[in-house]
């Protein structure tokens, strides 16, 4: 591999290297914007110039390879600064200066490197900077807004959709200091990954109309986790301002969503903020459904799904939505009650296919964990209720205690039938964080964390097994899944009462052989393949 | 925002002189010019955007691409033109020969800005770059054909002759 | 001075527009005598010339043809770079119109010398005259056996394709010219890879002017050493095509062997239009950098040029005399190349604009001094890191004027002179 010497580091790096990527592996940055690890290199934006020893003339790092061993390169030689300069002054003459009313402020490219390589003054004073008439809010398709007035020209966008989503809406238009990106009439931006081009788009030319206008990025706490849209497991930044969380961003992940996610995904956190929630336990009395305490609560459900009864079955019943361990401790719960009754119910949902070089990832189910639950245990026994009979056929006239956990099953916790059926149990005790119909047909309610509010970890269609952590605390009682189901086994055996997900975790790692061998604390961050793990014998 | 524009087939001789063409190239991207040149030509010397999406369909690229490359070159004109396109040179050669007066003439006689069509649909004009024809300047290119050596007179009578 | 016509011999003779009549002439000898020779002996020919890209690089001929690799499991083309859209250039046109098969004859010999079957003449699409003429003279070639399967009858293939252009001078470029060719918008590519090996359709490609196809017809039949002889030294040879326009009283194109001076080039067009005084000139388009009534005794070559601050380029000469305010002059150059910026590259899309804009200052009255520092600061970042030469080249014109002018600026700032009083060349009467 040939070596490279940049700003007095030297490093070894692949033939073929470019030096923009050469110089990130020396720990130096070199400003840039055209240039994106995933789209063509095009060197045009020229912002990444650099002083390569022995060539007359500064080099655009993105386009100039490192092929053989003796490059010597100089990022902050000054050429290369008065270049950097030089290419800041250019790109702020025509800007407009928006920042106060700008979302990109904060994380924003031009403000960036001209804090760092611009100057503090403009010397275009007295003209007027060229405009986009009328280009100033226009809706590129239903997810994205184009300020035409902001764009650098960096093309990363009009790439994109050429070669990442394929869908080509994004043109480049005109000549000279006329020319512009933008769609087609009747031909918007509108594909399933088009708010993308918002996420590599280095100033606020492109914005999300989901995001527009709704944080100011500083207060931003960013947290890592992973989109519950579907079972591809894309890995984001969840970005909450005091437990409201205003925004999902892709997190480069090369082994799942690389650097991308789907629109759809980016939505899933609105719900917790539009539907109403959980928030105290309930314990339902004289028939009406009254606050309790946690205590109260617990002890009711343990009660009821201890008791053998001779006028019905006890069954357990999760969703996709379970985090693995969640679901490794639900079928402990059975296990101890000697109940074959245990299933995982998920709707399947449309396809979404992110795109990366190893040939993608695609999610088919509306949740995110139901191979996780399935591999934690929760499968039916022999002649076991599922989650078939027990929602769409009313095996729960069979039950005489069935304990939905979690009940984020989407459309059929709130429709009127499925409630219906599942009320048929003599029993019925919900763990959730929405405020359902089904739930308030519950004989007791737990609310529980929504998916920000608890870790854990998922396996997605790949059967990835990746571990996500806590964004902020749950509000009020409501607690995590784990917390809940622990202290309930902790009546049956006190030593489960301490269970967290971690232990949950290394637990399920020596009773399962797909987990066998691997550790909470040690998961790697890119997460880790079970594919090529024998399933045991009799299971899914 | 209005429906696309649905492609309209291009007229038959248009594709039958576009697939004549095609084994010139290794690639079908590579008709896009001569392409627009026909398509062009059989519009009343425009492109509207159903001719872009109608040549778009016939070679397979993306819509969005194919008005970026019209909206990129001069001669491709994606606005209505008059039924005779003059294109003045105003670069510094003619301009050291009299453009500058000729465009003042053009717009008298005409009675509309650059770049605007005649109400009659007759002509409409624009300033052009340099056309390769600096020995006989000042010169226009009117529709297909170069015009040099022009004087008021001249210019005021080839516009006269224009129906 | 009279010099042989070489390039120009067949201007004024419609009967060489057809393969009978351009034979007649000695036509399409020189590409026997190619396909007789070993393809690497008639790069060597090219080589041992001298010839110098005739489009504005001026780079050497043979040295770009041995750029392409031998062995390669690849098709190659010649693409003929028929673009002509630098200001003040038309010489390339004349050579078209009036004597097709001298650039077809030296198309087919470069394929024969490279090993490509097929050229492409990317030709602007305003040339409609010649792009007619052209294609007439391809069809008679074929008809004669020159073009086609067996060239000749040699059993050398070669095919020649007319491509129109739409209105771009930077299809003139040349990776913007491929990229044209493809049938995209024709911005300049990242180099390297350079065209000889990833060019067309990611095939090895030569690039050549027109006149440079050209010459190279004539040396395969005259030799390198005759060409050679002609001009002023080893780096500097060959006859040369100057196209003539402005203030002259005899515009056009003139032949005469590389390296005529000013002075005397002036002279065969006849002196000064109408004997007034010279003001400035630039000796080739619209890159190259002004100069003055000081420099008439100038060789018009590379290097000589080049030493004196300026560039041959295209050969395009053009004239301006004491009527003419050089800012005025300069400023329309400036609007040229803000106007064919292909946009892509931040220096060159902002510069060229940010340039027009301080210049149209000063022209119209609006300026000051500090108007003129700007831009002087602003001139040397539009090159130099931009993508393509376009950015270097519209730094020639205003580099200049700042060099040669600057003080008469000034003082012309100083006292409020602008804008200047414009001279008509036509008198409109009424018609103001």
């Amino acid at each position: 591999m040939p070596r490279v010497t940049i700003d007095d580091r030297t490093l070894e790096v692949a033939a073929g290297t470019n030096l923009v990527d050469a110089a990130a592996a020396a720990g130096v940055q070199i400003p840039h914007y055209c240039y994106h690890p995933r789209l063509s290199v095009v060197g045009q934006c020229r912002m990444c110039m650099v002083e390569v020893e022995g060539m007359p003339k500064l080099q655009a790092a993105c386009s100039t390879p490192v092929v053989k061993d003796g490059m010597v390169v100089r990022t902050q030689s000054p050429a290369a600064v008065e270049a950097q300069r030089a290419i800041m002054e250019f790109l702020l003459i025509n800007h407009p200066l928006d920042c106060p009313i700008c979302d990109q402020a904060g994380e924003c490219g031009l403000q960036d490197y001209s804090f760092k390589h611009g100057q503090a003054f403009s010397r275009f004073r007295f003209e007027e900077k060229r405009v986009y008439p009328e280009k100033e809010r226009i809706p590129l398709g239903p997810t994205v807004m184009l300020n035409m007035n902001r764009c650098i020209q960096c093309t990363r966008c009009v790439r994109f959709t050429e070669e990442v989503s394929k869908t080509g809406e994004i043109g480049f238009f005109n000549r000279g200091s006329h020319a512009e990106i933008g769609t087609v009439e009747g031909r918007p931006l509108d594909n399933p990954l088009s708010t993308c081009v918002v996420d590599i788009c280095p100033v606020g030319a492109l914005t999300s109309t989901r995001f527009r206008f709704a944080e100011r990025v500083w207060y931003l706490d960013k947290k890592p986790s992973l989109c519950t849209g579907c079972d591809a497991g894309c890995n984001i930044t969840l970005e909450h301002r005091r437990g409201s969380i205003k925004r999902y961003k892709p997190r480069y992940n090369a082994e799942v969503n690389d650097y991308w996610m789907c629109d759809f995904g980016r939505g899933t956190h609105e719900r917790y903020r539009d539907e109403p929630r959980l928030l105290s336990p309930l314990v339902r009395k004289n028939d009406e459904l009254a606050p309790a305490s946690w205590r109260e609560a617990i002890d009711a459900l343990f009660q009821a799904v201890r008791a053998k009864r001779a006028d019905g079955v006890t069954a357990f019943l999760g969703s996709g939505f379970l985090t693995t361990e969640e679901a490794f401790l639900l079928a402990q719960l059975a296990r101890l009650v000697e109940s074959p009754h245990l299933s995982v119910w998920t709707d399947s949902g449309p396809a979404r296919q992110i795109p990366n070089p190893r040939g993608g990832v695609s999610g088919r189910e509306a949740a995110p964990n139901r191979r996780g639950a399935e591999w934690a245990g929760l499968v039916p026994g022999a002649d076991g209720l599922d989650g078939e009979n027990l929602l769409l056929e009313g095996g729960a006239d069979r039950c005489a205690a069935l304990f939905v956990a979690d009940s984020d099953f989407g459309k059929a916790a709130r429709d009127p039938r499925v409630v219906e059926r599942l009320r048929k149990a003599r029993f019925l005790a919900v763990m959730g964080w929405a405020d359902t119909p089904l739930a308030r047909a519950a004989d007791v309610v737990l609310p529980a964390a929504t998916h920000a509010e608890r870790e854990g970890t998922f396996v997605n269609s790949q059967s990835r097994l990746q571990r996500f952590t806590r964004a902020f605390p749950a509000p009020s009682q409501a607690r995590p899944g784990v917390e809940i189901l622990a202290e309930l086994l902790g009546r049956f055996e006190p030593r489960w009462g301490s269970v967290d997900a971690a232990t949950a975790f290394d637990l399920l790692a020596e009773e399962v052989d797909r987990f066998a061998e691997l550790r909470w604390h040690s998961l790697p961050p890119q997460g880790v393949s079970l594919a090529a793990r024998e399933a045991p014998e009799g299971a899914a | 925002m209005s429906s696309p524009a649905t492609p309209v087939a291009l007229p038959a001789e248009v594709v039958a002189r576009i697939d004549e063409l095609r084994p010139r190239y290794p690639t079908e991207e590579a008709l896009l010019l001569p392409a627009l040149h026909l398509a062009q030509a059989a519009n009343g010397g425009w492109l509207s955007a159903e001719s872009m999406a109608a040549v778009a369909e016939l070679l397979h690229l993306p819509v969005a691409r194919v008005a970026g490359v019209v909206s990129f070159y001069d001669m491709f004109h994606p606005q209505p033109v008059g039924r005779h396109r003059i294109r003045l040179c105003t670069n510094l050669s003619c301009q050291l020969r009299g453009a500058n007066e000729l465009a003042v003439l053009l717009r008298h006689e005409l009675g509309v800005e650059k770049g605007v069509v005649t109400p009659d649909g007759r002509a409409s004009w624009v300033s052009f770059e340099c056309l390769g024809s600096c020995d006989t300047a000042p010169m226009a290119m009117i529709d297909d054909a170069y015009h040099e050596n022009l004087t008021p007179d001249q210019l005021r009578r080839i516009l006269a002759e224009l129906d | 001075m009279a010099s042989e016509r070489v390039l120009t011999r067949n201007v004024g003779r419609a009967a060489a527009r057809t393969v009978r009549g351009y034979r007649e002439g000695g036509g399409y000898e020189a590409l026997s005598r190619a396909l007789r020779m070993q393809p690497a002996e008639v790069v060597e020919e090219i080589k041992k010339s001298g010839l110098r890209g005739r489009g504005g690089a001026g780079f050497p001929c043979g040295m770009k043809w041995s750029f392409v690799p031998r062995n390669i499991d690849k098709p190659k083309y010649i693409v003929c770079n028929a673009d002509e859209s630098e200001p003040g250039t038309f010489k390339d046109r004349l050579l078209m119109e009036h004597d097709p098969h001298q650039l077809l004859e030296g198309c087919v010999i470069a394929g024969w010398a490279v090993g490509a079957s097929t050229t492409y003449i990317y030709i602007r699409g305003e040339y409609t005259v010649a792009t007619a003429i052209l294609e007439e003279a391809i069809r008679d070639a074929y008809d004669q056996g020159v073009l086609g399967a067996s060239v000749l009858g040699s059993g050398f293939r070669h095919d020649i394709h007319v491509h129109r252009g739409a209105g771009a001078y930077i299809c003139g470029e040349e990776t913007g010219l491929l990229e044209s060719l493809e049938g995209k918008r024709g911005q300049p590519r990242v180099k390297p890879p350079f065209p000889a090996v990833v060019g067309a359709f990611g095939c090895p490609t030569v690039i050549n002017n027109v006149e440079t196809l050209c010459c190279v017809t004539h040396i395969v039949q005259r030799g390198a050493e005759w060409f050679k002889a002609i001009g002023t030294d080893e780096r500097n040879t060959g006859p040369k095509l100057y196209a003539v326009s402005g203030h002259v009283e005899r515009p056009g194109t003139y032949e005469h062997p590389i390296g005529i001076t000013f002075r005397e080039l002036l002279d065969s067009c006849g002196g000064m239009y109408k004997g007034r005084a010279l003001k400035a000139w630039i000796p080739g388009g619209a890159s190259a950098a002004m100069l003055t009534a000081a420099d008439v005794d100038t060789q018009l070559d590379f290097d000589t040029l080049a030493k004196a601050g300026s560039m041959l380029g295209s050969a395009a000469v053009i004239v301006m005399d004491e009527t003419t305010c050089v800012v005025r002059a300069t400023l329309r150059l400036a609007e040229f190349f803000a106007h064919e910026s292909c946009g892509q590259c931040t220096p060159c899309r902002e510069g060229t604009n940010w340039m027009r804009i301080l210049l149209e200052r000063i022209a119209s009255g609006h300026g000051a001094e500090r108007d003129l520092d700007l831009l002087a600061s602003v001139v040397p970042n539009v090159g130099g890191i931009s993508l393509c030469a376009l950015g270097d080249a519209a730094q020639g014109p205003v580099k200049s004027l700042l060099a040669k002018f600057g003080d008469e600026i000034r003082d012309n700032l100083r006292q409020r002179r602008y804008p200047l009083p414009q001279v008509p060349f036509f008198d409109l009467g009424a018609v103001a």
